[in-house]
């Protein structure tokens, strides 16, 4: 039997406007810059290439998929995104060793696939929590049924060590979790959870100073570093599309144990579609369920110099603890699907970072105001092929 | 006297032939070979299986889905009936189905009679044709208007 050869690829051409000129809005924390701070009109926010190479061998089955976007380096080298063996033990269970994108979210594995999805991008509220994406180990899959209802059930188990910028990397170990999928004509829903222990130096130098301030230092640095840290996901999502008319609705929380934060995030989104145009309305929100300020190092007694390194370090933990972000956006858009495999999209996002936290934006400026909205346009064309 | 009603009956039997023969263009049949134990099934069994949700006939035994190409009126037709899907929208379940490893589009046959050939010789395949492009060697498991 010769084993049978398939290349596939994807892609999004966007630019994105945002009102701001004082911080970056972006799709995703792990970019470099985004639209607003380093440039009104940003193509980096969703442009990407990816491309599939599937192989297929009887019960055997492979796929390689590479994606170039940009990265927090600011460069587009492509990194791989899926490539895992996949064996066909019956036709109901299926077992796979390699990458795999983490099956979290109703769609966080085909997320960067734009012409899956109604809208320009999936909103960064839920789907920018995630800190880590995709595990390298064993996943198995298994199909069943209760009368009208199939089932998926989805385990794996891995690790990950992504480089992040310049050497920076981060480490998940002992990633295990589950995703439960059910569909039923046009009602789909998935339940998904996931923990790993995280391992990132982000900080370092700052932790290493704190723990020279003796006890309080210790604490304050075990509280926050990314050393050896649970981290958990939960997330529950479902989805109605009968084909006229659409509504997906989701919600998860993120915990961490570390500057990192934690949160709860919700989204709901809808849309009609008419003939090859479908306009659509979301909201989308995240609120952190951590403290996104600390007192720090108390200051009392502490000689002048060391009171001022002490408040400089205070500043840096409270620094990062803004960065959890806690904001609430509206979008309203319209998906032309031009061709088969072309869908041209406009969208209108009005984000509002909260609680004085920079929300899901980046590269905050000194004279960034929180809990002022910003106004984002964008438009993407995503093809397939 | 007798004449008249017989030739009337065949008339109307005639009648009813030409509206059978006036939609048949319109209605398809989902097909299984002859040789194939599955029976009657439902629409929601045989979107399943065409959107690569469900790998098995109801009785368990192993199923593939054999598609009519890119475009025909068949196959826009089954989507739409069955699923309520337009091409775009299937391109775009395809996409999230090829794109995180889960599985590929059905197979393509060229038209009704290959669509028909292909199923006739494989009992585990399934597929939809015309129904005037019915003939013995395949069995309609579900009608669709």
């Amino acid at each position: 039997m010769a084993p049978t050869w398939k290349l596939s690829g994807f892609g999004t051409m966007g630019a994105v406007y945002s009102s701001s000129r004082s911080v970056d809005f972006t799709a995703s924390v792990l970019r470099a810059d985004g639209a607003g701070y380093t440039r009104a009109w940003s193509p980096d926010v969703d442009s990407r290439l990816g491309a599939q190479l599937d192989v297929g061998l009887g019960d055997w089955s492979g796929v390689l998929q590479v994606v170039s976007e940009q990265r927090l380096d600011g460069s587009y080298r492509p990194e791989l995104e899926w490539a895992n063996i996949k064996y066909q033990l019956t036709p109901d269970l299926a077992v796979r060793a390699g990458r795999i994108a983490l099956p979290v979210f109703l769609g966080a594995e085909s997320r960067k696939v734009g012409y899956t999805i109604a809208w320009v991008r999936t909103p960064v509220e839920v789907y920018g929590a995630l800190p880590i994406s995709s595990s390298d180990g064993l996943d198995a899959t298994w199909r069943w049924s209760t009368g009208p209802v199939l089932h998926a059930t989805q385990v794996f188990a891995g690790r990950t060590n992504q480089d992040l910028h310049n050497g920076l990397r981060i480490k998940a170990e002992h990633i295990v979790g589950l995703s439960h999928s059910i569909e039923r004509g046009a009602f789909s829903a998935r339940l998904s959870a996931a923990g790993a222990h995280l391992n990132t130096a982000i900080g370092q130098e700052l932790f290493a100073i704190l723990r020279s301030f003796g006890p309080q230092g210790g604490v304050l640095a075990d509280r926050y570093e990314i050393r050896n840290k649970r981290v958990s996901m939960i997330s529950a999502g479902m989805s109605y599309d009968p084909g006229p008319w659409f509504v997906t609705a989701e919600c998860g929380r993120t915990r961490t144990d570390s500057l990192l934060g934690g949160g709860t995030s919700v989204y709901a989104g809808a849309g009609l579609r008419r003939g090859a145009f479908t306009p659509y309305l979301g909201y989308a929100q995240v609120r952190a369920d951590v403290a996104t300020s600390d007192p720090g190092l108390a200051l009392d007694g502490l000689p002048p110099p060391l009171a001022a390194a002490a408040g400089q370090i205070n500043a840096g933990i409270n620094g990062y603890l803004a960065t959890i972000p806690v904001q609430s956006t509206w979008s309203a858009g319209l998906r032309w699907d031009a061709a088969t495999n072309i869908a041209l999209k406009l969208q209108y996002e009005r984000v509002r970072p909260r609680e004085g936290t920079r929300g899901a934006l980046i590269n905050n400026q000194p004279d960034f105001r929180p809990d002022h909205a910003v106004h984002v346009g964008s438009v993407a064309l995503d093809f397939v092929f | 006297m007798r004449a008249l009603p017989i030739s009337l009956r065949r008339l109307l039997a005639a009648c009813a032939l030409g509206i059978v023969a006036a939609n048949a263009s319109a209605e398809l049949v989902v097909v299984v070979s002859s040789r194939s134990p599955v029976g009657a099934l439902g629409a929601d069994q045989v979107a399943a299986i065409f959107l690569g949700h469900a790998t098995r006939f109801p009785d368990g035994a192993q199923a593939f889905a054999v598609d009519q190409p890119l475009g025909a009126a068949q196959r826009d037709g089954f989507y739409r009936t069955l699923t309520g899907k337009t091409p775009a929208l299937l391109k775009a379940h395809w996409s999230k189905m090829v794109f995180t490893g889960r599985g590929q589009p059905p197979r393509e046959a060229a038209g009704d009679a290959a669509v028909r050939r292909l199923v006739a010789g494989n009992p585990s395949m399934i597929g939809y044709i015309g129904r005037e492009a019915l003939d013995p060697s395949v069995r309609a498991v579900l009608a669709l208007p």
